[in-house]
């Protein structure tokens, strides 16, 4: 009885001082919380109008929101270092960022939240961020967005990506040359078209230098269950595959999966990658946007920025080839650097038809071209991927 | 709500009402103090923090939106907790009853898209209650004939539900470009949202639940008699209640209305269903509704509590180097704070 | 070449299965006291999390692990002090330590996504030496893989023949009647839980530190939950939880072995066997007093002031 009324004294006491500290947040927070920006102007005749006093306050703020973990060594890394870039390259600007947003719920109320913080460019760089931000983009004209890998535009909404496909048959190149078994293992999250992309493209570029490789795709359907990714991994070397790659939010537990059990990796998404796997990796591409996404930024500041819809490759600079790994022989590398001229001079295209599916039936018939809107649809693999693309 | 006086004899001249707000403040604030420790010692400021959760819940008009819209998901899962705890019986099930729900639900969404929204929405609902009372009816006859605990059939059935979810959307249903969910529901499949928020009609379906179970309760016969089974199930057999028929459909009701839940959730604020768009919705109802002691004012109120919390942890991602999940924190702390002081609150024991 | 793929999957279900049967195990322990922890997922998290931070830190896998112990202890002291000391509801208390476990979790871990640590040293089965790679590499386990078998029959040999297991479990039956023969059902619960924490840690330890090698926010994805449905598939009994551990996730082998030969069976739906499975047991079971629950699982214990 007693203990319970010492408790009930002490709840008392902590819940007084608390509703007289928490007077002054609350009076404090009023003022400054101010929503939306002046008004709907054309958001690039008022910039180089704050962009003038630097000294008081940032030129630009800009949001930028993420998918997952910023330090994911993935995806989301290479992004936040893009828009690190930013900072680095142009000084006046202040970045807001909030990673782990996966769905689009949730990355409609962080962009309104970054509105309300007084952003004025929006980089959002998931796929599912795509919708949210093109509806935002009709109530907040005054707000530019700028989303990675979408198809959409609009007035104030536009899309920016690297050409993946094309360092991916780049890696198929190097994977076909290396692989013993003639077997390439692609462990991904789920089947979504670019995905297929992906795999198609990485197949087609080992299917150049070998014709009997085969590709083996199995899914976590997860982006981030680390224990089935290992499962995953060593369920593909065990069928025999000798190269492991994949489509994964973080390439981390893959690499170092592969690494364990001595098969060669290739990685994707983030240079950095390479850390995990130091003896088997074979190379890997990675996005580096930030020369990119510096470049958007100051067509905002200084009011020429329009909705475009960007592509750049690893000739741009948007995109680069990792180191080769230890155990990489010469020839593998000049294959790849034969097939990067070749892409680059557009002697190459790595979807140009004939191209059959895995049954036979022709998907991109000779003389033709598929197209990006094609690609972010692909339901079907190329002959020689066993696995189910559905 | 039957609130214990003796123990808390200074307040006994308060209504009941006021009374019980006030324990909740209490409360709350304590598991704020306890929290501001924890953002202390990850070197936060708290006042800065508490300041940026209250700017963006209820500091302005879009965050009070925000908080209603977060809000009406667990409201009516916490109901679905309610109606079967009054029998005695614990659904732990509410999570995988809104995934089936959910899913009859978008099943009248892709096969009927040409009806008009007066007949779709109707339609949608009744499906999506329809989903859940059959996800709970396992669990309810498996308890009713004496056979296995429902705690732990509906605890099993949570972790199938989400699969079945997944097989449905890529086996069948989902969209061209994104695997991972169906196309998005045309307008008339979704529910109508008011004053330009995202704040549906989702609302409305969840308030009049709360004054129904409220009214049910406490002026029916059935009510009544669910409150004798609750409380001596063998009595109220020998009193000629028929108890088995109660069990089974308190138990399918609290479905049907965890399906609602999903149903909402789906047509009202993603307008699609996606793979895994439950986190612990239904949990966080049975959380909800337990630290209510199933009292409906109790519900809406630590609700609405729970709503500003998870609401206020998007903002303090943005504004402090601080993960969004660590505002599970805050949450945990204030449902910690109310589960360790049973003595402020009598609830029936299952 | 045909062996390979079968033995993988023996190999795969052993990696992966070692941290559900540590965890499996743990949970055995306090449900067989009356404490049911529905909090495991966050147990688990905040386990891996400390576990792999401390890795990271110190570069000292062994230390990483008995962090991730020390964390699962308090953790479950936290749920401890709920449910035994304030005598709060056990399911409800179990879920808000998992939202807790979600939020610690991602705090302790955020600094450490992405690092890259040496994970606990692999040893080949005597023997397998010669074999390739391929081969060696397969049965090539860790520490911890080896201790699991040790621990599930210590486990057992603690709860059935002993005293202090025999105590446990009359606590777990009828806490009022084992208080009346001179046990202290609170003291017992806690111990429960403090054995319980350990194991779940080094689940959580083997998670993070010796399988995945990595740490992400909810990197579990609903092992916790798995977990409780095993202790009900073993029917409250360690030896068979090995069985169950190891049938699980072989399931989840043979469904990638499966989808990658390009067999149309949905993932999703193979996913759910084991709790369809789970569920049939139990109702095969279900009218048997013999092999069900403890009698007061569950049960707030009052007690005597």
């Amino acid at each position: 009885m007693n203990k319970n009324l010492l408790y009930r004294l002490l709840v008392f006491v902590v819940g007084a001082a608390l509703l007289l500290s928490a007077c002054g947040p609350a009076a404090t927070v009023a003022p400054t919380e101010v929503p939306a920006p002046a008004g709907p102007t054309d958001a690039p005749a008022e910039e180089p109008v704050e962009a003038a006093p630097v000294e008081e306050g940032p030129c630009l703020i800009v949001g930028a929101l993420y998918g997952g973990p910023i330090t994911d060594a993935g995806y989301n890394q290479a992004m936040h270092e893009a828009v690190v870039a930013i900072k680095e390259n142009i000084a006046c600007v202040e970045i807001i960022e909030a990673e782990n947003v996966p769905d689009e719920a949730g990355a409609t109320t962080t962009m309104e939240n970054m509105i309300s913080q007084g952003a004025t460019l929006i980089f959002a760089t998931a796929f599912n961020h795509q919708y949210p931000a093109l509806e935002l983009a009709g109530q907040h004209p005054e707000v530019i967005f700028e989303h990675a890998g979408g198809w959409e535009m609009s007035g104030n909404f536009a899309n920016f990506f690297g050409t993946p496909p094309d360092g991916w048959y780049m890696m198929g190149v190097a994977a076909g040359m290396m692989t013993e078994t003639n077997k390439l293992g692609f462990v991904a999250a789920f089947p979504l078209g670019w995905t297929s992309t992906f795999i198609n493209a990485f197949t087609l570029g080992a299917q150049s230098v070998n014709p009997d490789v085969e590709t083996i795709v199995a899914y976590t359907f997860s982006w981030g269950d680390r224990a089935k990714e290992a499962d995953t991994t060593n369920s593909l070397i065990n069928q025999g595959v000798d190269v492991i790659t994949m489509h994964v939010d973080s390439p981390s537990t893959v690499l170092s999966t592969a690494e364990t059990r001595g098969a060669y990796s290739i990685g994707y998404q983030n240079l950095a990658a390479q850390q995990f796997a130091p003896e088997y990796w074979i190379s890997g591409t990675g996005f580096t946007l930030g020369g990119t996404l510096t470049w958007l930024t100051s067509t905002v500041l200084d009011g020429t920025w329009e909705p475009i819809f960007l592509r750049c490759g690893i000739s741009d600079g948007c995109m680069a080839i990792a180191p080769f790994g230890p155990n990489v022989p010469q020839d593998v590398k000049d294959a790849v650097a034969a097939a990067q001229a070749a892409i680059d001079s557009g002697e190459l295209v790595v979807f140009a038809g004939p191209i059959v599916d895995q049954a036979g039936a022709v998907r991109v018939a000779e003389g033709e071209v598929l197209t990006d809107d094609m690609m972010s649809a692909v339901d079907w693999f190329v002959m020689g991927v066993t696995g189910s693309s559905q | 709500m039957a609130i214990n006086t003796r123990s808390f004899p200074r307040l006994a001249a308060f209504t009941p009402l006021l009374n019980g707000v006030v324990r909740y403040l209490l409360m709350i604030l304590l598991a704020l103090l306890l929290f501001a420790l924890i953002l202390l010692f990850s070197g936060q400021d708290p006042i800065q923090s508490y300041g940026d959760i209250f700017a963006a819940t209820l500091g302005s008009s879009y965050g009070f939106s925000e908080v209603l819209v977060a809000m009406i998901p667990i409201l009516i899962t916490a109901l679905a907790v309610a109606l079967p705890s009054r029998v005695g019986l614990i659904n732990v099930g509410g999570e995988g009853q809104l995934y089936i729900g959910a899913a009859f639900a978008t099943w009248g969404a892709l096969t009927f898209q040409q009806l008009p929204a007066w007949a779709l929405l109707p339609l949608m609902v009744l499906l999506g209650m329809l989903g859940g009372a059959l996800w709970a009816f396992v669990p309810a006859y498996l308890k009713a004939i004496g056979l296995v605990n429902e705690t732990i059939t509906t605890l099993l059935l949570n972790s199938v539900a989400p699969k079945l979810v997944g097989f449905l959307i890529f086996g069948f249903w989902h969209s061209a470009m994104d695997t991972v969910k169906t196309d998005n529901f045309v307008d008339a499949a979704k529910l109508p949202t008011f004053f330009g928020t995202r704040v549906h009609l989702g609302l409305v379906f969840a308030l009049i639940l709360l004054l129904a179970f409220w009214a049910f309760m406490k002026y029916t016969r059935w009510g009544l008699e669910m409150r004798a089974i609750g409380g001596n199930a063998q009595a109220a057999r020998r009193n000629g209640i028929p108890v088995k028929r109660y069990l089974i459909a308190a138990m399918c009701l609290g479905g049907a209305i965890a399906g609602l839940a999903g149903m909402a959730q789906i047509s009202g604020f993603y307008g699609v269903l996606l793979l895994n768009f439950s986190i612990g919705l239904g949990f966080m109802g049975f959380l909800i509704c337990w630290l209510a002691g199933g009292d409906p004012l109790g519900i809406l109120l630590m609700s609405f509590t729970v709503a500003v919390i998870t609401t206020g942890g998007n903002m303090l991602q943005l504004t402090r180097d601080l993960p969004y999940a660590a505002i599970n924190i805050l949450l945990a702390l204030t449902l910690f704070v109310v589960l360790a002081k049973p003595s402020f609150f009598e609830r029936k024991k299952p | 070449m045909s062996l390979l793929p079968i033995l993988g999957v023996l190999s795969s279900a052993i990696f992966s299965g070692t941290s559900l049967l540590y965890t499996t195990l743990g949970e055995v322990i306090h449900e067989r006291s009356g404490i049911v922890n529905l909090g495991l997922e966050g147990v688990l998290l905040v386990g891996a999390s400390s576990g792999f931070a401390v890795t990271v830190i110190t570069g000292s896998p062994i230390l990483g692990v008995l962090v991730a112990m020390l964390a699962g202890v308090l953790m479950n002291m936290v749920l401890g002090y709920l449910v035994i000391q304030r005598k709060a509801n056990q399911l409800a208390s179990g879920l808000a330590l998992m939202f807790f476990g979600f939020g610690l979790s991602a705090i302790i871990g955020k600094p450490y996504v992405g690092s890259r640590i040496e994970g606990l040293p692999r040893l080949p089965l005597p023997g397998l030496d010669g074999l390739p790679r391929l081969y060696s590499s397969l049965f090539s386990f860790d520490i911890l893989i080896y201790l699991v078998i040790p621990v599930s029959i210590l486990v057992c040999w603690l709860l059935f023949r002993t005293r202090w297991g025999l105590g446990l479990r009359a606590v777990g039956e009828n806490a009022d009647a084992a208080f009346a023969s001179g046990r202290n059902p609170r003291l017992f619960r806690y111990q429960a839980l403090f054995l319980g924490g350990l194991l779940a840690g080094l689940g959580a330890a083997h998670l993070a530190i010796a399988y995945t090698m990595n740490w992400t926010e909810y990197m579990t994805a609903g092992r916790g939950f798995i977990a409780v449905a095993l202790v009900i598939f073993s029917r409250w009994h360690p030896l068979r939880a090995i069985v169950g551990a190891l049938l699980f996730s072989g399931a989840v082998a043979f469904q990638l072995l499966l989808q990658s030969s390009g067999a149309q069976v949905s993932p999703f739906l193979l996913d759910t066997l084991p709790y369809i499975l789970t569920l049939l047991v139990l109702i095969a079971w279900g009218g048997n007093r013999k092999q069900s629950a403890p009698a007061s699982l569950g049960r707030v214990y009052h007690g005597s002031e």
